[in-house]
C-alpha cells in the first residue's frame, strides 16, 4: 500500500486565537505603575511620654490650611515648588560650621570612638536587662545597639574617623487641616522628597561616583548588602524625619 | 487589451500567512511582560495627583503584597451627599458606609487584619511592614486620610504609602 500522506493541519485560525488572547491581555492589564511615597505611622503608645521641649531651630513646620494655602515656618508660600529650596536650606545651613545666631538645626560630630563607647555601654545594659529578665528593655537596648553599629559601619564607609550628623531632634513637621486637598498634602511630601534626593544624590556622586536614583533602583532589584550600606550612610548623613500631625476637629 | 485581461484573471500565489500567528504571539508576550494586571474597577472615582521622586511599588514586588484602599467620589453622585465631605472609602470594591448609609472608616482595621490573615504563606512580612497604599482623589480632604491612618495605627499596620501619578523619574 502506498504511503499515505498526512493531511496538513490548517493553521489559518491560529492567528485568530492569538489575536483573541492578545486583546484579552490588552484589556485586562494596565501599563501604569504604582508610584507612591512610603511613610511609617508611629507606634501607638498607651502612656504618653514626658514631652521634651524641642528647640525651635530643630522644627521645620510646613502648614496647609483648609483653603490649600501653604505656610513654611510662619511664612506664606504662594509657590509650592519653593518649599524644597527651604528644606535644602534647613539641612545645609549649619552643615559645615555651626552658627548659633541662625535659626537652623545644629550639626554634631560623631566619631568612631563614640560609637564604640556607646556600643560597649549598651552591651553591658543588655546583659543587665537579660539578667533581670526585662524583655522590653532588652529589645530596646538591642535596637539602639543596632543603630550605633549601623552608624559605626557608615563612618567606616565614609572613609574618615568621624561624620557630621544633624541634630537628632531636627525634623520636618507637616500640619494640615481637615479639608486640605490630598494633592496639596502629596505635594508637600513631593517637595521634601525632592530636597532629600538632591542632598543625597550630591553626596552619592561625590563619594561613590554614581547617582542616588540608580543606587536605589539597583538595591530594589538585587538587594546587594554593599548598596544597603551605601544607602544607610546617605540616610544617616541626611535623615528624612517627617512627622505628620493629625488635624484637630 | 487581451493582454491585460489575462493577467487580471489569473490569481497569483496565495499570500503565506503562516508567520502571522508568530507575530501576534510575539506582541502578546510583550504585553504580558510589560503590563501589570488591572485592579478591579474601584467603585469610587479617583484621579491621582502628580508627584515626583516616588518609590515604585510593584516592579519587584507582587501587587498582591500591597493592600490598596481607594478614597474618592462615589460613581453615583446621589450617594455622594451621604458621605463626609462627599468622599467615600472603598475597600475591595465595597464602599464603606454605616447602616444608615453614612460615611464610615471603622472597617479599615478589620479589613486590614482580614487581608493579612489571607496572605499566602510565602509572604513573610510582619503586619507592620505590609504596605497599605492610599489611592486618593486629588481633592480628597486629608482629614479622612488621617481618620484611616488612625484606624491602621490601632491595629499596628504601620507602613503606609501615598499613591501619586509620577511625572517621570530620571
Amino acid at each position: 500500500m502506498a504511503k499515505r500522506e498526512i493531511p496538513e493541519i490548517n493553521a489559518g485560525s491560529m492567528a485568530d486565537i492569538a489575536f483573541l488572547l492578545l486583546l484579552f491581555f490588552l484589556v485586562t492589564t494596565t501599563m501604569d505603575k504604582d508610584q507612591a511615597y512610603i511613610r511609617n505611622i508611629p507606634k501607638k503608645i498607651d502612656v504618653p511620654l514626658d514631652q521634651t521641649k524641642v528647640q525651635e531651630r530643630d522644627i521645620l513646620a510646613i502648614r496647609a490650611n483648609n483653603q490649600n494655602q501653604l505656610m513654611v515656618r510662619g511664612q506664606v508660600f504662594s509657590d509650592p515648588s519653593k518649599i524644597s529650596d527651604f528644606v535644602l536650606k534647613f539641612y545645609q545651613t549649619n552643615e559645615k560650621d555651626n552658627d548659633v545666631t541662625n535659626n537652623f538645626p545644629m550639626y554634631s560630630t560623631t566619631t568612631l570612638a563614640l560609637c564604640d563607647q556607646n556600643m560597649a555601654n549598651l552591651d553591658r545594659q543588655i546583659e543587665e536587662a537579660e539578667a533581670v529578665g526585662n524583655e522590653k528593655m532588652t529589645e530596646f537596648f538591642l535596637a539602639s545597639y543596632d543603630e550605633w553599629n549601623k552608624k559605626k559601619n557608615a563612618i567606616k564607609l565614609y572613609g574618615k574617623s568621624q561624620i557630621r550628623e544633624l541634630s537628632v531632634q531636627a525634623h520636618i513637621r507637616i500640619e494640615v487641616q481637615e479639608a486640605t486637598a490630598y494633592s496639596i498634602f502629596t505635594q508637600i511630601h513631593n517637595e521634601i522628597e525632592e530636597a532629600l534626593f538632591e542632598l543625597r544624590d550630591k553626596e552619592c556622586m561625590r563619594l561613590f561616583n554614581e547617582s542616588y536614583g540608580l543606587l536605589k533602583r539597583r538595591f530594589a532589584q538585587d538587594s546587594d548588602p554593599q548598596d544597603k550600606a551605601k544607602i544607610d550612610l546617605l540616610e544617616i548623613l541626611y535623615p528624612g524625619r517627617i512627622i505628620e500631625i493629625t488635624p484637630k476637629n | 487589451m487581451s493582454k491585460f485581461k489575462k493577467e487580471g484573471r489569473g490569481s497569483g500565489p496565495a499570500l503565506n500567512t503562516a508567520s502571522l500567528p508568530d507575530i501576534v504571539f510575539m506582541l502578546l508576550f510583550f504585553f504580558m511582560v510589560a503590563t501589570t494586571s488591572k485592579e478591579t474597577d474601584p467603585t469610587v472615582q479617583v484621579e491621582s495627583p502628580e508627584g515626583s521622586r516616588t518609590t515604585e511599588l510593584t516592579p519587584y514586588k507582587q501587587r498582591s503584597e500591597i493592600d490598596f484602599l481607594y478614597l474618592g467620589t462615589p460613581r453615583n453622585p446621589n450617594r455622594a451627599k451621604a458621605f463626609k465631605m462627599g468622599y467615600a472609602l472603598s475597600l475591595d470594591n465595597v464602599v464603606q458606609a454605616t447602616p444608615d448609609g453614612l460615611y464610615s472608616t471603622s472597617a479599615v482595621g478589620r479589613w486590614k487584619l482580614d487581608k493579612f490573615a489571607q496572605k499566602p504563606a510565602r509572604m513573610t512580612a510582619p503586619l507592620e511592614a505590609v504596605i497599605t497604599c492610599f489611592k486618593a482623589d486629588r481633592n480628597a480632604p486629608t482629614g479622612l486620610i488621617f481618620d484611616i491612618r488612625k484606624q491602621l495605627q490601632d491595629v499596628e499596620a504601620l507602613t503606609i504609602a501615598y499613591a501619586v501619578r509620577d511625572k517621570g523619574n530620571i
